[in-house]
């Protein structure tokens, strides 16, 4: 990945030049809306990325996401309404559990191939769903059921999580992507990157070669879990409000899927141009045609997905990729070819 | 538990199992023939749903009868997107760079599109037509009783199912599907002209949809968003009773039925559906061929 020359610099003054650009916008934007409109943007960015992790890089489809996106809000919100434990703290207890839960369920499933895991997922991200959905209350801690959570409101209070305005969760969402994408980039270039790779090009091949494949497998799904559950909290915190449907439901794992899929999985910045790309293709479709037309966006999602699967299977980095002269195969996408 | 609650239950969910087989049957055929897993499968029942509902508020026409629209419509609608957007994936897919899953997600686009479109031109309201004997019910004893409807969708789906089997075994396009299921290199080598047989089994595998839409409307209620339900269920079907079998969806879809139904006695009817789910995990990690499916 050295020696790429100019072109190469290109690639990182591209976005470093974008980090620069959203790191001043705020202060441009005094309209809430717009502002909150670009803070979905990045958590779906954030999200699409982490899904990215397990999903683009070993080309095994997870339709099961949003549940450990539901587990690290739930969590958080509990320990914040239960303990009054800060989200601060509360979040990264989410996504230990999500983690755990991850790979408990990716042990079994990464057994399973193709169609069989991406149902397999869904069933677990089902179960869950429909669970807190029926349920009220546990051990005494109120769940709620399908009428969701609301986090309590405490004012302008930074050290709960909670601001007077978005400008401060726009900074924090954004630091977020910007680490997930850090992580990313550097998981793509160390040896599991590699491993990762060789294991989505033939799994078989891979172990063969004496690749571990299920300790990557699980490695991933545990990385990309614990990410999930982390944007899970901060969506909790955001929006102030959560429930099974929204959170947990396959609506948002497919989502997530598509925006991975569309800008291009297993690449470092295709999850987070499909997400630029589609959440304010879905925002203004809503904000202006919504009310005559409702899913009306949800049928562009659906118009985008199969242009890009006929089209465009590497995702809408490809052709940037190629303009900028790297092969796109580089990215691991790529099947080994006989012909 | 009372043993006659219990009794109703387990008929219940055979009458009801019966229609889910016959539903899973058009998944279970795709993708033995064509390795593609439908997402898009609820959508085209709830397709399948309107139909016959829009033709009873315009025409008065009997749903029964509407079978004789639907099916045609549905097999046209599948034909055409396997001809035109599934297609072009398999021709990609000889240079080897098909994803694996890029159909799937290719027919969870479609979903979305036919939900959503659905959803905007009609509105989310639950809609259902009265027949005058919709009420009617066969009694058995005095507890026990089966509504006329239902008790005629099981038998039709049964129906079609064997017409379906029989198809496949004693035609010459039901020879050639199943060949081409087998190896899709050998068929054409034997002059199969394999997309054709790909495009007749999506359209077959949707009619299929057409003619249960027709059978559950008098007693149940569409809505747009109903296709995703439907969809996972047919997949839990399929894997309980071994992909590519049919009698195996109509196991399946048996088996489904009476633990949903018996379920629903000791659990909300909403959380019922876990225990579906749970089982179909099960089935996956320890009977991953379903129960009356062969190695692939």
């Amino acid at each position: 990945m050295t020696q790429q020359g100019p072109r190469n610099g290109l690639l990182i003054a591209a976005p470093a030049a974008a980090l620069v650009v959203l790191l001043v916008l705020p202060g441009f934007i005094r309209d809430e809306y717009y502002l909150h409109v670009l803070v979905g943007i990045l958590f779906f960015a954030y999200m699409a990325s982490a899904w990215n992790i397990v999903c683009g890089y070993t080309g095994q489809l997870s339709l099961g996401h949003s549940a450990l996106c539901g587990i690290g809000g739930y969590i958080s919100t509990l320990l914040f309404i239960n303990a009054g434990l800060s989200p601060w703290i509360g979040m990264w207890i989410g996504a230990v559990c999500a983690t755990g839960a991850g790979v408990l369920v990716g042990w079994p499933c990464f057994r399973l191939r193709g169609p069989y895991f991406a149902l397999t997922t869904i069933a677990f991200a089902e179960i869950l769903r429909i669970w807190i959905d029926n349920t009220e209350e546990i051990f005494g801690i109120e769940l709620r059921g399908a009428q969701g959570l609301s986090v309590p409101l405490k004012g302008h209070a930074p050290a709960l999580f909670q601001f007077d305005g978005k400008v401060p969760y726009y900074y924090v969402i954004l630091a977020m992507l910007v680490g997930v994408m850090a992580v990313t980039w550097w998981m793509e270039r160390s040896r599991m990157g590699f491993y990762l790779k060789a294991i989505r090009g033939d799994q078989d091949a891979a172990e063969a070669l004496g690749v571990n494949s299920t300790r990557y497998l699980l490695s991933a799904m545990a990385l990309s879990s614990f990410l999930t559950a982390l944007g899970g909290s901060f969506y909790a915190q955001f929006f102030r409000y959560i429930n099974p449907e929204r959170n947990m439901g396959l609506d948002l794992s497919i989502e997530l899927a598509l925006m991975g899929i569309v800008g291009g999985q297993g690449t470092v910045l295709g999850p987070v141009l499909g997400a630029f790309l589609l959440t304010p293709a879905g925002e203004i479709t809503r904000a202006t045609l919504g009310g005559k037309f409702p899913g009306l966006h949800l049928v562009i999602y659906g118009l985008v997905l199969i242009v890009a699967m006929l089209f465009l299977p590497k995702g809408l980095i490809a052709p940037f990729r190629r303009l900028l002269g790297r092969a796109p195969a580089r990215s691991g996408a790529s099947k080994p070819t006989t012909t | 538990m009372d043993p006659i609650i219990l009794g109703i239950a387990v008929v219940n969910g055979i009458v009801v199992g019966g229609l889910y087989g016959a539903i899973a049957i058009g998944l279970s055929l795709i993708f033995g023939v064509m390795r593609v897993i439908n997402f898009a499968h609820g959508s085209f029942l709830m397709v399948g749903l309107f139909i016959p509902y829009w033709l009873w508020q315009f025409f008065r026409v009997n749903p029964y009868v509407s079978i004789l629209v639907a099916a045609p419509a549905l097999f046209g609608l599948g034909y055409a997107i396997q001809a035109f957007l599934i297609a072009p994936l398999y021709k990609r897919e000889r240079a080897m760079v098909l994803e694996p899953l890029s159909a799937l997600m290719l027919t969870a686009g479609v979903g979305l599109i036919m939900d959503n479109l659905t959803f905007m031109v009609f509105g989310p309201d639950f809609r259902g037509i009265t027949l005058d004997f919709a009420s009617k019910a066969l009694w058995i004893g005095d507890m026990l009783n089966i509504n006329y409807t239902r008790l005629i969708a099981f038998l039709a789906s049964l129906a079609i199912t064997v017409i379906l089997s029989l198809f496949l075994a004693r035609t010459d396009m039901g020879r050639a599907i199943r060949s081409t299921a087998q190896n899709r290199d050998a068929a054409s080598l034997c002059g199969i002209n394999v997309m054709r047989i790909y495009n007749v089994t999506f359209g077959l595998g949707c009619a299929i949809l057409g003619m249960v839409g027709c059978l559950m409307i008098p007693f149940y209620l569409v809505s747009p968003s109903i296709g995703l339900a439907f969809g996972i269920r047919s997949f839990i079907t399929v894997v309980l009773g071994g992909i590519g079998s049919i009698p195996g969806c109509i196991l399946g879809g048996l088996v489904l039925g009476v633990v949903e139904s018996v379920a629903a006695q000791f659990v909300t009817a909403t959380s019922a559906s876990i225990f579906s789910f749970v089982i179909f995990i099960l089935v996956l990690f320890f009977r991953p061929t379903g129960l009356l499916g062969m190695k692939v």
